[in-house]
């Protein structure tokens, strides 16, 4: 049986009609089309399906579409502000810290996260921070290297 | 959370998803025991959901009704006091690592809620989640053991107290009654002039399942620097978290000395009872009681009550 629920994604409220077993990742990606949040363990172990609930990673695939409603929720697509890309997305393309990009999202708002609450992070708690994010292609030196660069040159960052 | 046959199971549930349920979102306590006493066992309680989801996703459980209490207003809440501790069941693993009066005066409990799964999961999942799940890893159990919780049960006709000591009766079994809910954790505050330690290691990479998990408190006399008292808490090495009582014993009333010491953690490694991987099990629990409490041993700061 299906019911209506309300979620509010990148600062937009969406009405979206979900059973009770439907995983938040399923309705961010195939109901609502934003399939930059991606899926692959589906066991909360990866980390690819990383977005942010009121400021904080959480994995999606463990979340129940219902229990997000009330809940602000950013996924990659609402990063970037009016065109411009966020300072840490400049900084992964400058560092060369995409390979295949499947990680990146989940990455970037790992990292998102960590510079909201640390803006001065050291390298330990970077590395700490994106322990929840599995980069397959084992690029992590230049994902590291990119969130410290913006960590260093963090004036006036939100 | 197992992760051998990770492979498997990764092409059979993104195909199948979760399996069908009903779910309840009470606002009370009341209403979820009221909840759980009508639907028996056919209902589960909903919590953090790190740990149910998956089961449910592996097929290894299939309740007919969710319980979610993640909408009890107060549920979460961590108060303290001079005299102790109380933690809400649906505090998150990460705010509980992060609560300054914890970090100061639990240091070890912290230390251990910071180690379980990665920051996502930590943002998720539930101390309270983490007991009752009851699995013998669970990281949680070794601190609250030495630490004496008391688990605070609440059905629609009852509420009791258990030490967390008798809590655990078999692997991912409790005295937790199907119609009961586990609704706070209570902690009195350090013995003083106590120290602590939480030390583990695990089976491969830093977010994996804990393989041997010590968490020690101890009171020494500074000035014969005899040990006056120790608990030592295990988790990983026998069917349910344990005391080393044994171990416990013969070091108390010791100068702490490497001979006393290296005793202490010869007895520990025969006390436990592993299933799997038994003897590398025995020499790294001997091997963290050690190092525990040489840690302990080579930290200064006490502070008034005890610093754990």
């Amino acid at each position: 049986l299906k019911r209506l629920i309300r979620l509010k994604i990148n600062g937009e409220t969406y009405e979206v009609a979900v059973e009770p077993r439907t995983i938040l990742t399923d309705v961010i990606r195939d109901s609502l089309g934003f399939t930059g949040t991606k899926k692959a363990c589906d066991m909360g172990n990866c980390g690819s399906c990383t977005i942010l609930m009121d400021g904080k990673p959480v994995v999606s695939c463990l979340l129940l579409a219902m229990d997000a409603q009330g809940k602000d929720i950013l996924t990659i697509e609402g990063l970037a502000k009016n065109g411009k890309l966020h300072p840490l997305q400049q900084a992964f393309i400058d560092h060369g810290a995409i390979q295949c990009g499947f990680c990146t999202p989940g990455m970037l708002l790992s990292a998102k996260a960590l510079l909201d609450i640390n803006p001065q992070p050291t390298e330990a708690e970077v590395k700490r921070a994106i322990t929840g994010n599995l980069c397959r292609c084992t690029g992590y030196h230049k994902i590291v290297e990119a969130i410290l660069a913006v960590a260093a040159e963090n004036k006036g960052y939100a | 959370m197992k992760r051998r046959r990770a492979i498997t199971n990764l092409t059979v549930d993104y195909l199948t998803g979760l399996p069908q349920f009903d779910i309840f979102t009470p606002i009370t306590i009341n209403e979820a025991c009221s909840l759980l006493f009508k639907y028996k066992d056919q209902a589960k309680v909903f919590a953090g959901g790190t740990d149910l989801l998956i089961s449910m996703k592996q097929k290894k459980a299939n309740p007919k009704y969710l319980v979610n209490i993640k909408n009890i207003p107060g549920l979460d809440r961590i108060q303290n006091s001079e005299k102790d501790l109380k933690i809400g069941a649906m505090a998150t693993l990460d705010s509980v690592s992060k609560d300054n009066f914890i970090r100061e005066r639990f240091s070890l409990l912290s230390t251990a809620c910071n180690r379980i799964g990665t920051p996502q999961v930590r943002n998720m999942g539930t101390i309270g989640g983490n007991i009752c799940n009851a699995g013998p890893s669970q990281d949680t159990i070794p601190a609250l053991l030495v630490l004496e919780a008391k688990l605070k049960l609440v059905s629609s006709q009852s509420e009791r107290r258990v030490p967390i000591s008798e809590f655990f009766i078999g692997p991912f079994e409790t005295v937790l009654g199907q119609t009961e809910l586990l609704t706070e954790i209570e902690i009195p505050g350090p013995p003083q002039g106590s120290l602590g330690t939480f030390q583990w290691i695990t089976k491969l990479t830093e977010t994996d399942e804990t393989l041997v998990g010590v968490a020690v408190i101890m009171i020494i006399d500074e000035t014969t620097s005899r040990c006056i008292d120790i608990r030592i808490g295990l988790c990983s090495v026998a069917p349910i978290p344990m005391r080393a009582r044994r171990a416990e014993a013969a070091l108390r009333g010791q100068r702490i000395e490497s001979n006393a010491i290296e005793q202490c953690a010869q007895i520990a490694a025969e006390e436990i009872s592993p299933r799997s991987r038994a003897d590398y099990r025995r020499k790294m629990t001997s091997v963290l009681v050690k190092r525990s409490i040489n840690d302990i041993l080579h930290s200064t700061k006490i502070v008034q009550g005890g610093r754990l």
